[in-house]
């Protein structure tokens, strides 16, 4: 149980640190790689994109190795995405990360380790285009 | 177009594939074992790969965008992964309008297995422009 409390202690630690700052190019291949890879053919995904796409362009989470010292494996809990300005191809959008808040909860078999991460995205204007924020479980 | 509680969205039935989540785990850049190597699924008590829980919400976000058209706008788009789901089986996205106000309309949105169990459930919030 101690090795689990520093883990947590560490993680808890990371709590409002900024990750490394992501900037890539919004690429009319890689939206439609995208499109096909969930079937989506709505011919609006050659402007503009998905829903779901800036998961794509930027890991979703940081990379915490000593999360991985707690449980077996990495589950997605949940994602809540806020649009703020269209995502169109030929951006250029910068991600910039961090945790937000991290928490053990008992689950059905076995406790739960959940990492809740930020993430906002600007484009080439420095618009704030959109927000994420996903829920990462350790089990 | 007249929008109302209770409305449902037209049905989105999806057929996902071992092959279409390497595609996806190419295209999102996500390369976590558990969604195409079998092996290594079963290391981490998982009963075989089973489906990013990012493609199950892109499938609900073209239910959702199939339904918006060209006159609405997706304000925010929220999913919550309930269970897991493996390939091999049909995976169908439904939605109902749960609150109307003005412009504002939140939209309820699940993905069912084939039990009909809700292992996907989210909410979508739009606005309607007149």
């Amino acid at each position: 149980m101690s090795t689990t409390t520093s883990v947590i202690d560490r993680l808890r630690g990371r709590i409002g640190v900024d990750g490394p700052e992501v900037t890539a190019p919004v690429e009319a291949g890689h939206v439609k790689r995208f499109a096909e890879a969930i079937g989506d053919p709505n011919p609006r995904w050659n402007k503009e994109v998905p829903p779901t796409f800036l998961v794509a362009l930027a890991p979703v989470s940081l990379h915490l190795a000593e999360a991985e010292e707690y449980g077996k494996g990495w589950l997605n809990g949940g994602n809540r995405f806020e649009y703020l300005v269209p995502v169109l191809v030929g951006d250029v959008i910068t991600a910039r990360g961090h945790v937000a808040d991290v928490y053990e909860k008992a689950g059905a078999s076995g406790n739960l380790l959940f990492i809740i991460f930020e993430t906002e995205y600007t484009n080439q204007r420095g618009d704030l285009v959109a927000r994420l924020r996903g829920t990462m479980i350790r089990r | 177009m007249k929008v109302e509680v209770g409305q449902e969205l037209p049905e989105l039935l999806k057929h996902p594939t071992t092959r279409q989540l390497v595609q996806y785990a190419g295209a999102q850049g996500d390369f976590y074992e558990i969604h195409y190597d079998q092996a290594y699924a079963k290391t981490v008590a998982l009963p075989g790969v089973i489906l990013h829980g990012l493609l199950k919400a892109a499938f609900l976000g073209q239910l959702v965008t199939d339904w918006l058209g060209d006159r609405r706008k997706l304000v925010t788009f929220e999913v919550s992964y309930r269970g897991v789901d493996m390939p091999g089986h049909p995976y169908r996205c439904r939605g109902r309008i749960s609150n109307v106000d003005g412009e504002n309309v939140e939209v309820e949105v699940w993905g069912e297995d084939e039990s009909g169990k809700r292992t996907t459930v989210g909410t979508a919030t739009v606005l309607i422009d007149g």
